[in-house]
């Protein structure tokens, strides 16, 4: 059963069409040209086939965007040289030419016949080539395809120690062969769409027919065909165009370059859209939970797994609250740390000129400062900024008085903790917390520091996700979902999907009863035989 | 999935009830209670938490018989239209009191140990401030705020309460029982000001699909905040013993306070506590605050509760200004729970029931 009936995609003929070719080759032509008046890489290559050579034909294609010798040798070779050892015969032939070429001549794998020109000028534009027939209005789209790319690479973003290396490259088709490797079922769903008037992106839907709930691929669908936009280059202009709340600092939808990572997603029922000319695919809905899990939290043995996805979090507390934390407790409130601590940070704050607000201001700047710079940088001078950092930050800022040592430990700290976040940008979403906590935390100390924490939970349980709560599982509360939240049950225990966006529940049946079974009275058997 | 209707699930009416009752009061609750009932304090609370199980019971019995339907729904129902609309009014007066009372009491403790020179302006208007970014969320995020909250509440709470058991003193609960049903008579005002918060169940419970559910729920929310306040009595009465706790204004951070954690990163407890404390205030403030907007909507017919909330503010401001310090306040606290509170969680309860009876009113299951 199809979802979306109503909604398929239109075969070769069946649509209005608007700019209809004509039995004649020059005509068609003139407008093909016309149309593509001063591009000056299509290549428009006429021959003319049969014995008489009285029949005329023209290949249209985009210089780089196809593969030549593909055209070669299924196009011009099988029709100029091929062709002519059963000569076909123009008037005998003339009105079964475009069945003859296409269903005998042509020995290449993606064949489409249109009469429409608008259609065969962006299938030109794609990449691929269009066959123009004298005396025959159909068209011929040859898929020739063949624009430079780049192979399959570990993915940068999201490296693993173990698990799957591949990840996802610019070219849509690849993308979506990568997934259907891992999914071998005919319940996985891929709707096609073109977005973007002048770009015409292509992007992918991804779903499991039987998992994902209908309102959900309704939604995405929804919104996706609302987007009205001239081009789309990234699956970044997709994601602010269909986010629920673009107001809010934390992503509401998750990005990954992993075709592990997008499967599993599927398997649990989300929705993972794919466009073409970027690795990174979208998946929704995302959860703050799912934010803080990584592929390789489910290849590890999951006590590993537990205790990994446990410093995350606590990563991510640090991220956001130390420097924040410093300030309330030197400023207001040291009455809270030993007595010893507050007197050797006392000693080290000696001559510092500055409140602590200035202070971890100044050092939290430079701080992303050094990231930026770095980011941008080639990757051999990036390392000079590092050293160059890593002097101003530690030896020389505290040697010149500006900042304490102690100021310095807290920055290295948010600094690495703020890296432990498997999401790229929801740690950027924490950093930028951080400086709003440490603007409150000058102005009322602790209760300040506690008032912004609990602005930034309110703000995440108000967050929805195409309509699943940010926080869930931890709101919306299902016991059985909490299984892969702070720890990660073992993998035979999560019998269930997640509860919020599956239907088919069951995933797996639980054999460790079988296993255990067997290894206690495996060897008695063995002794009877 | 979950749907976008504002309902509420079972589970987060035990997370209401529970979030809505601890707030302030819990601070000062062992001297209040000491004063009274001196060592039992711990089974006088018992009793008063079973007490309490009749008034929440009728009031549900009312939302069971009006299903779907929120108090300022079904009193309209019950009584007519304008009684049913001052009933409305009075609670949403007597919410509005409690809300200040408790941002008058926040702001008395922080002032007290966190920010000695801050002005008490700066710090109730930041906390009204806050709460009204929870309440502009209607009704499912105030829900899920009480959800939310429950966890990093009690986890870091019993957390922070079970180094002090090396220092209790069992010998102080002693002698137990002794005049129990006078103590228990002296004490009734009390219980009434402890278990203050769950009248706003008349509310939402309207917002639950199947509110036979809430039987369940609600019963289960009132028997774990009296487990937790005999475990805070218990732990209160044995640090300090009956004089001193007495004496005592909030007991509740002084035994935190006396806790000693040698050597480690954090020397003083207390303020780490004040800091979580702030969270269950804040689901109190937003709880009722919640149920001010929506029936302040409801008697003036319109549609949306978001447009009173910043309104409100100046006037919980106000409200909370009023009285000139702490003796005053108390004053406060007796008016608004040992008068209004009785009124507003027992009688008119039973009053709109009886009434129901009566007139044979009763909703239609949607």
């Amino acid at each position: 059963m199809s979802l979306f009936n109503g909604n398929k995609k239109s075969s070769d003929n069946d649509k209005e069409i608007k700019n209809r070719t004509t039995d004649s080759l020059d005509i068609n032509i003139g407008k093909v040209k016309e149309t593509l008046k001063d591009c000056d890489d299509i290549v428009y290559k006429e021959f003319v086939v049969g014995e008489e050579q009285k029949l005329r034909f023209t290949l249209v294609y985009i210089d780089g965007m196809s593969d030549t010798t593909l055209l070669n040798m299924t196009v011009l070779e099988s029709l100029m040289i091929s062709a002519r050892e059963v000569a076909p015969d123009a008037s005998k032939f003339a009105d079964k030419l475009y069945e003859l070429v296409r269903y005998g001549n042509l020995p290449a794998s993606e064949l489409k016949g249109t009469e429409d020109l608008d259609e065969a000028i962006l299938d030109i534009l794609i990449g691929d080539a269009v066959l123009f027939i004298d005396g025959t209005a159909t068209l011929i789209t040859i898929g020739a395809k063949g624009w430079p790319t780049r192979g399959v690479n570990e993915p940068n973003t999201e490296s693993v120690i173990r698990g799957p290396r591949d990840g996802f490259v610019e070219t849509f088709r690849k993308n979506t062969a990568l997934v259907r490797r891992r999914i071998r079922d005919p319940r996985l769903k891929l709707k096609q769409m073109k977005i973007g008037v002048r770009s015409k992106t292509d992007v992918g839907i991804f779903y499991i027919e039987d998992i994902v709930t209908k309102e959900l691929v309704d939604e995405v669908l929804r919104r996706l065909e609302s987007i009205e936009i001239d081009a789309i280059l990234d699956s970044g202009y997709i994601e602010q165009f269909i986010e629920d709340d673009p107001y809010s600092p934390f992503p509401q939808i998750s990005i990954t370059e992993r075709p592990d990572h997008v499967a599993a997603e599927l398997y649990e029922g989300r929705v993972v859209i794919l466009v073409d000319n970027t690795p990174f695919a979208l998946i929704v809905p995302a959860t703050l939970n799912s934010m803080f899990q990584s592929p390789e939290d489910y290849y590890d043995r999951w006590f590993i797994a537990s205790v990994l996805r446990f410093i995350r979090i606590i990563a991510s507390f640090i991220a956001m609250l130390l420097p924040g934390l410093y300030i309330a407790f030197t400023s207001y409130n040291p009455g809270i740390i030993p007595t010893r601590l507050v007197l050797s940070i006392a000693a080290s704050r000696q001559g510092v000129p500055f409140p602590a607000v200035v202070e971890a201001f100044v050092m939290e700047m430079t701080l992303e400062l050094l990231r930026e710079a770095g980011i941008r940088l080639p990757a051999p001078i990036g390392n000079t900024i590092g050293i160059v950092g890593g002097l101003v930050i530690g030896q020389a800022a505290v040697q010149a008085g500006i900042v304490s040592p102690i100021m310095v430990i807290v920055v290295a700290l948010t600094a690495i903790a703020s890296f432990a976040n498997p999401s790229y940008n929801l740690s950027i979403g924490f950093r930028i917390m951080r400086f709003g906590l440490m603007i409150i935390a000058g102005l009322l100390g602790l209760y300040g520091l506690t008032l912004g924490f609990i602005l930034i939970i309110t703000h995440l349980t108000r967050l929805k996700s195409f309509n699943v709560p940010y926080l869930a599982p931890f709101v919306a509360m299902r016991t059985t979902d909490l299984k892969d939240t702070v720890y990660r049950a073992p993998i035979y225990k999560m019998v269930r999907r997640p509860s919020l966006t599956s239907r088919n529940k069951i995933r797996l049946r639980n054999n460790r009863g079988i296993i255990n079974q067997k290894a206690k009275g495996g060897p008695k058997n063995d002794k009877k035989q | 999935m979950i749907k976008n209707n504002d309902t509420i699930s079972p589970y987060q009416i035990t997370m209401i009830v529970i979030m809505t009752i601890v707030g302030v009061g819990i601070f000062s609750l062992p001297a209040q209670l000491a004063d009274t009932a001196g060592s039992d304090s711990w089974f006088v609370i018992l009793i008063g938490g079973l007490l309490n199980l009749m008034p929440l019971n009728i009031i549900l019995m009312i939302n069971n018989r009006f299903p779907n339907k929120t108090l300022p729904e079904y009193a309209q129902d019950i009584v007519g239209k304008v009684p049913g609309k001052i009933i409305t009014a009075i609670y949403a007066i007597y919410f509005i009191i409690f809300v200040a009372y408790e941002v008058r009491i926040i702001n008395e403790v922080i002032k007290s140990s966190l920010l000695l020179r801050t002005p008490s302006e700066v710090i109730m208007l930041t906390m009204i401030l806050t709460a009204t970014y929870a309440v502009r969320g209607g009704v499912e995020c105030v829900a899920r705020v009480m959800e939310m909250f429950f966890p990093l509440l009690f986890i870091p709470l019993f957390l922070i309460m079970i180094p002090g058991i090396a220092d209790l003193d069992l010998t102080n609960i002693m002698p137990v029982f002794y005049n129990l049903s006078s103590k228990i008579l002296v004490s009734l005002p009390n219980m009434a000001l402890s278990f203050a918060g769950y009248e706003v169940l008349m509310f939402y419970v309207g917002f639950m699909e199947n509110p036979k559910k809430a039987y369940k729920s609600a019963n289960i929310g009132i028997i774990f905040v009296t487990v937790l306040y005999m475990v805070i009595i218990i732990l209160c009465l044995t640090m300090f013993g009956v004089t001193m706790l007495k004496d005592s204004i909030w007991p509740l951070l002084g035994y935190v306070r006396d806790i000693d954690l040698p050597d480690l990163f954090l020397e003083r407890l207390d303020a780490v506590m004040l800091a979580i404390w702030l969270f269950t205030v804040y689901t109190t403030i937003v709880s009722l605050y919640f149920v001010v907007t929506y029936s302040i909507s409801k008697i003036l017919g319109t549609k949306e509760q978001k447009q009173f909330v910043l309104p409100l503010v100046p006037i919980i401001y106000y409200m909370a200004l009023l009285p000139q310090n702490i003796v005053y306040l108390k004053e406060m606290e007796n008016f608004l729970f040992q008068y209004l509170g009785i009124i507003l969680i027992f009688l008119i309860p039973i009053v709109l029931l009886v009434i129901a009876w009566i007139r044979k009113v009763r909703g239609e299951v949607s």
